[in-house]
Parts: C-alpha cells; structure tokens; sequence
C-alpha cells in the first residue's frame, strides 16, 4: 500500500470527475432536483385547493348556507341547476361533485322541529384520485355531521352517499399507463436526439452526409419517421402489458396516433434546440436531464397535478408532456373525447412549433 | 478542362484569427495533391470550403470549372470526402455503411468492387465498430468511392495508424490514382506526401509557402545532406562550429551542403570528438524543406 499512489489517484479522479459537468450533474443537481420538486410537490399536500363543483337543487336559504360551510375548505365551481348533472360532469372533466336535492331545506327545517326525515347527500367522485378524495371525503363528511348536530344534536338527518363519477371502476395504474407512454415517449425523443445529434456531429457523420446529395431535410424526415416508430413500438409494448397485466380497458382511437405521433416530433424537436447549444456528447446527458427530469415529475405523470400546490400546476401547463398525459388519458382510458380533442389539439401546435424551430436551428455545417 | 479543382484567393477567418491568408492553387485532372502541413496550418479548413462544408470569409472555390459552395447536387454527386477524424455508423456492417451512402447517388459504384479494391473482403460483413483503425479509414476511403467520383477528399487519411496500416490506406489510395481520380489529400507526414502525391503544397499559417513535386520542392529548398551521428558526445560535437540541426540525448543532426563535406565532419568527429557509434547520411527530404522555409520542424506542430 503506497498512500501517495493512492492519493494521487484519488485526487485525480476528483479532478477528472469535477471537469466532466455531466457527472456532476448526476452527482448533485440531479438529487438536488429530486428533494425540490418532491419537497413541493408533497408540501403541497396541506394547502392543495381543492375544487368541488355543487349543484344546487334546493336554491333556498339553507341550501346556500350549506355552501358557504363547505366554501371554508373547498373551492366550489356551481353546476347550473337546470342541466342534467351526469352529462355535465363528464362534458366537463369534472373529478368531484355534489347535488344538493330538492327539499333540502324542507328536511333540515322538519327535522330541527322533531320529524324522522332524512335525506341522502350524493358526492360524485373520481377515483382514480385515491389521495384527493380522502380529504374530500373527510370534509364533505365532517361538514354534515356539524350541521346534523347543530339541526338535531347527533341524528343523522343528512345522511352521506358516494359514487363513482364514471360507471367504470378507475385504478392508480389506470392514470398512471398513458403517463408511461408520455414519459417514454419524451425520453426516447429528447435523448435520442440529442445524442444522436452530438455524437454525429463529433464523428464527422453530418459533415459527410453534407457533401452528399442527401438533404438535411430528407435527412429530418427520415429521423422523424424512426422517432415516430420507436414512440410506437413502446406505446404499443406498454398497452400491452397494461392490457394482459393490469387488465386495464384500453380505448385506441385516432387520438391516440395522433397525440403519440405529436410528442415524438414536439420532444425531438426540443432534443434538436438542445444539441444546437450542446457540444459535446458528456454534457448531453444533463441537458436532457435538465429537460426531462422536471417534466416527469410536474406534468401529472406519477400524481395528479391537484396534489400538487397551484403554482405547480401553473408551470405544468407550460410543459408539452402535461398536454400528451392529459390527452392520453382523456382518449385512452376516459374515453372524453372533448378533452382529447383539446389536449391534442394544443400538442400538436406545440410539436409543430417546436420541430420548424428545430429543424430550422438544425445545421450540418458551420 | 485542365483544372478540376481551382482556389482563389481563398480567406478564412475564425473571429481574430487568419486559418486561410489568400490562398490559391489548382489542382489537374487526374493528379493526386497533397497538402502538406502542421497542426493548425489551415488545411482541414481549406479542404472544408472545398468541399462546401464550411464558407470561405473571401475568395472562391471552383470544381469542374463551377463556382461551388455546398449547394449544388450535381457537383456533390461528382465528389467524393472522407473528413478529418471520421467515424461511422457503429452498428452498421462495412457492407451496410457503403450501401447506405451510395443510396444517396444517382451515379453508383458496385460495393463488392469498392470492397475489393480497399482490401476489406474479410470484413464485409463486420460492425464498424469491431475493426481496426486502419480498417476503419480503409472504410472512410471506401465511403468516399460509392458514387465513382470524380475528385476524392481525403483529409488526414492515415493520422493515428501505425506504419503497417498507413502502408495499407496508401495502397488503396495509389489504386484510386490509377484509376484516374483526382485526390486531394491533407497531411502533416511528409513521408505520406513524398510516398503519393504529384505535387505538393507546403501549407504553414494559412498560407502556401511552396508548392511542386517532390523532387521539385527539395532541389529548390532543400538543398544538401544530413548527417546523424548516434552514440556520440554531443556537448563537444556541438562546439565544432557545425550546422546542428537537432541535438537528441546522445545523437546529434548536422546539415552540409555537399557530399564532399561528410568526410571532413567523420576525421574531426573520430580525431578530436571521442569517435561515435553509428552514423546515418541522407539526402535533403520534404522536412527539411520545411523546416527551410519555415524555420519549425513539422514534428514540432504536431500536437497530437
Ligand atoms: N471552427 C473553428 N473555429 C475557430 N477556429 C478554428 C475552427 N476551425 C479551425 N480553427 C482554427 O483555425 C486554424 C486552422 O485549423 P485547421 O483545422 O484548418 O488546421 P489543420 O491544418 O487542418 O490542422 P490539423 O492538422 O490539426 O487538422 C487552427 O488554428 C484552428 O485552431
Ligand atoms: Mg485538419
């Protein structure tokens, strides 16, 4: 054992591993990264708003203060008291609602006086939101038993009900498949791309191809139709699995080809932008990391965007994977095509910007 | 048309610095030319606006008599251009590299001829990624034949190969030569240009300080001899008053202008130097020509 070897070695590799910014990458701001965005995603848990939409039947006094105890901890959206409330809430994406029927404050006025009426309250919930509904649940549930001690010191004249928003019963793993395909789809786009790009680039690959009549064009088309059957192949693997493990229902629709197809041009379109600034093959894997990481975690892939506090969810409509998650699962598991429409509608702008602006950025030569 | 490949005026600037200072040469059908030069010379960026690759600041380039600057398909279906440090495809065979390039031409190559000729029957089928460097510019210099082309780029061809595998990327390339091609190559060892080319650019700071066959170039500039004494005392050597070229642990480089004057330097070596071990006499090559005109050894850029 000589020390100085030893240490010289060491000091070294210290050295070689400060030089190379990817690795350092990897080592601190990759975690760093992780304990911020986990930190406020799950912070958020204590001051999430919560939006529950209430359809007033009763429209009295009473029905009214019953929406303002319920307004002390929830953000509540109104649903018009003269459309038909299942319609309502799968038009519009709704994950929570409660209709407050009619004779509410006939029941709550002649059971303060001594009558034996009682009347079911009906929350309609999502529940592929497991963790939301908890706390739902929990003051829906607590605001009523308030009101039945106030109207009759305990008797549960207000007696609550549940049901699932969708006749279909939803898992975690139901919310969680079109995230994979998001992710991989991004992943495989941006990387690929980028070190595609790079590595060319440093081999003297697209300087060659440059002396060729092959156009850079052609060149794109070409890389796009690959990005597009590679994005494919893995949805089609992890539908796959999704059906014949989880034996989730699974809904194929042109939504589907036509989000799918979108991301991977949006996603290689940002790997084009990034390898236009990025040199070298090392510092690659941070810039893709730098874009991919934040997307994973604050575009609804792993948990749905209303545990998280509002600000998050703001930066998550700026990111394309939020639209490819929302859109896939809105066609692929929920069957809304309205929303399917929408979300396809705003990816497939983005991948239209983001590939002109890449291939435009995209040179061969100097 | 006698020059297929004509540079006028040729400028390039990199922000302060001057890569390429009014350059001008042309180069005959049929005729392999090299440039010969130092790291950093100019040579990759004069061959890169050639070949459109890279725009010049001033100056042009013309190839079969027109004006080219990279954009016009008939003029890159005509050449052929392995560039400087060239890697390929790592998962491709050498049969699937060549197959992929020559499907961007309207003129083709047969592959199994161009395998052939660049003696890589063996590896037809192998991953590029598995063979040897020299293998693998046999592979760049196959790459640059698919279209049949009529001028070949051929940038730093043999850098980094040991002498066995430089001699076989040599023989591919004198093969080219007979079959007409024009080919314009880079080099910084002057053994390459001496061994291949017709004529020859001495390249250094941008600029071209001579240019002619090799004969040409030492009869003008390198006139003389060199002497190498191996095994000597070069502190006492060195104080005869000799033209020292090179003094090296124990070996010292001396330059004399006529055969005549070696057997001076072997009597006062023997009588008043403590002799030495063995001795080397050639005459003037391409180094001293440079080392003449530039007063730097090409070794002495070389920063690989
Ligand atoms: N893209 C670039 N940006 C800035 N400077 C450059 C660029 N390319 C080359 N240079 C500089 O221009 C000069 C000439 O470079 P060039 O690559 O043409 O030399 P070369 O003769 O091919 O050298 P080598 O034998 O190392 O390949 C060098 O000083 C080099 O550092
Ligand atoms: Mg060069």
């Amino acid at each position: 054992m000589r020390p100085v070897a030893i240490i010289t070695d060491f000091m070294a590799n210290v050295k070689m591993w400060y030089r190379s910014k990817g690795t350092v990458f990897w080592a601190i701001a990759f975690p760093v990264l992780l304990m911020l965005l986990f930190g406020a995603i799950f912070q958020g848990q204590d001051d999430v708003t919560i939006t529950l939409y209430v359809q007033d039947m009763d429209n009295t006094d009473t029905s009214e203060m019953f929406i303002s105890s319920l307004e002390e901890r929830l953000k509540i959206e109104s649903i018009p008291d003269d459309v038909e409330f299942d319609g309502y809430i799968s038009d519009n994406n709704i994950r929570a609602a409660l209709v407050i029927p009619q004779g509410f404050e006939n029941t709550v006025q002649s059971a303060s006086m001594g009558s034996n009426d009682s009347l079911y309250i009906i929350l309609s919930l999502d529940p592929t939101r497991e963790s939301i509904n908890g706390m739902i649940r929990g003051i829906v549930g607590g605001t009523l038993q308030g009101w039945n001690m106030d109207i009759t010191g305990g008797r549960n004249v207000l007696i609550y009900g549940e049901e699932s928003i969708t006749a279909r019963e939803f898992k975690f793993i139901d919310f969680f498949l079109p995230g994979v395909i998001g992710i991989t789809v991004m992943t495989s786009s941006i990387y690929g791309t980028i070190f595609r790009n790079t590595k060319y680039k440093k081999w003297g690959i697209l300087r060659k191809l440059s002396t060729t009549p092959f156009s850079r064009w052609e060149y794109l088309v070409s890389k796009m139709l690959f990005m597009t059957f590679v994005s494919f192949v893995s949805t089609f693997v992890i539908i796959i699995v999704g059906v014949v493990v989880w034996d989730i229902r699974v809904i194929i629709n042109a939504y589907l080809f036509v989000i799918v197809t979108s991301a991977a041009f949006a996603f290689s379109g940002m790997g084009m932008l990034i390898s236009r600034f990025v040199k070298e093959e090392e510092t690659a894997d941070s810039a893709g990391g730098a874009v991919t990481f934040p997307q994973m975690f604050l575009a609804g892939t792993f948990f749905p965007l209303e545990m998280m506090p509002a600000y998050l969810g703001q930066i998550a409509r700026v990111l394309p994977l939020y639209y490819v998650n929302e859109g896939l699962r809105d066609a692929m598991i929920h069957g809304n095509n309205t929303g399917a429409m929408y979300n396809t509608a705003i990816i497939f702008t983005i991948a239209a910007v983001l590939f002109v602006l890449g291939a435009l950025m995209t040179t061969w030569t100097e | 048309m006698k020059h297929v490949i004509e540079i006028r005026n040729l400028t390039k600037h990199y922000g302060d610095l001057i890569a390429v200072n009014d350059l001008s040469i042309s180069i005959k059908k049929g005729e392999i030319f090299a440039f010969l030069g130092p790291n950093g010379a100019g040579k990759t960026t004069t061959v890169e606006i050639c070949e459109g690759i890279r725009k010049p600041t001033s100056g042009s380039v013309h190839l079969f008599g027109e004006e080219f600057s990279g954009k016009s398909k008939s003029i890159r279906e005509r050449i052929g251009v392995l560039p400087q440090e060239y890697r390929s495809f790592e998962r491709l065979t050498v049969y699937e590299t060549l197959k992929y390039y020559a499907s961007f031409y309207q003129r083709n190559r047969n592959i199994d001829e161009i395998i052939a000729l660049m003696d890589l029957n063996d590896k037809r089928n192998d991953l590029y990624m598995n063979l040897s460097g020299g293998l693998k510019q046999r592979v760049g210099v196959a790459m640059a034949l698919v279209n049949d082309p009529d001028i070949v780029f051929l940038d730093e061809p043999t850098t980094g190969l040991d002498p066995r595998a430089r001699r076989g990327v040599w023989k591919a390339i004198q093969k080219l030569k007979e079959e007409g091609k024009t080919i314009f190559l880079t080099t910084h060892y002057m053994e390459e240009a001496e061994h291949l080319a017709d004529r020859v650019a001495i390249i250094h700071n941008g600029r071209i300080v001579a240019e002619g066959s090799t004969h040409e170039l030492i009869s003008r500039h390198g006139d003389g001899y060199t002497v190498k004494l191996h095994g000597c005392d070069t502190g006492k050597m060195g104080s005869f008053g000799w033209d020292v070229r090179e003094v090296k642990d124990n070996s010292i480089t001396l330059h004399v202008l006529k055969p005549g004057d070696i057997t001076g330097i072997l009597s006062k070596a023997i009588k008043d130097g403590k002799g030495f071990e063995s001795m080397e006499v050639r005459r003037a090559n391409l180094e001293e020509v440079f080392l003449n005109l530039t007063g730097e050894t090409l070794e002495g850029g070389d920063a690989h």
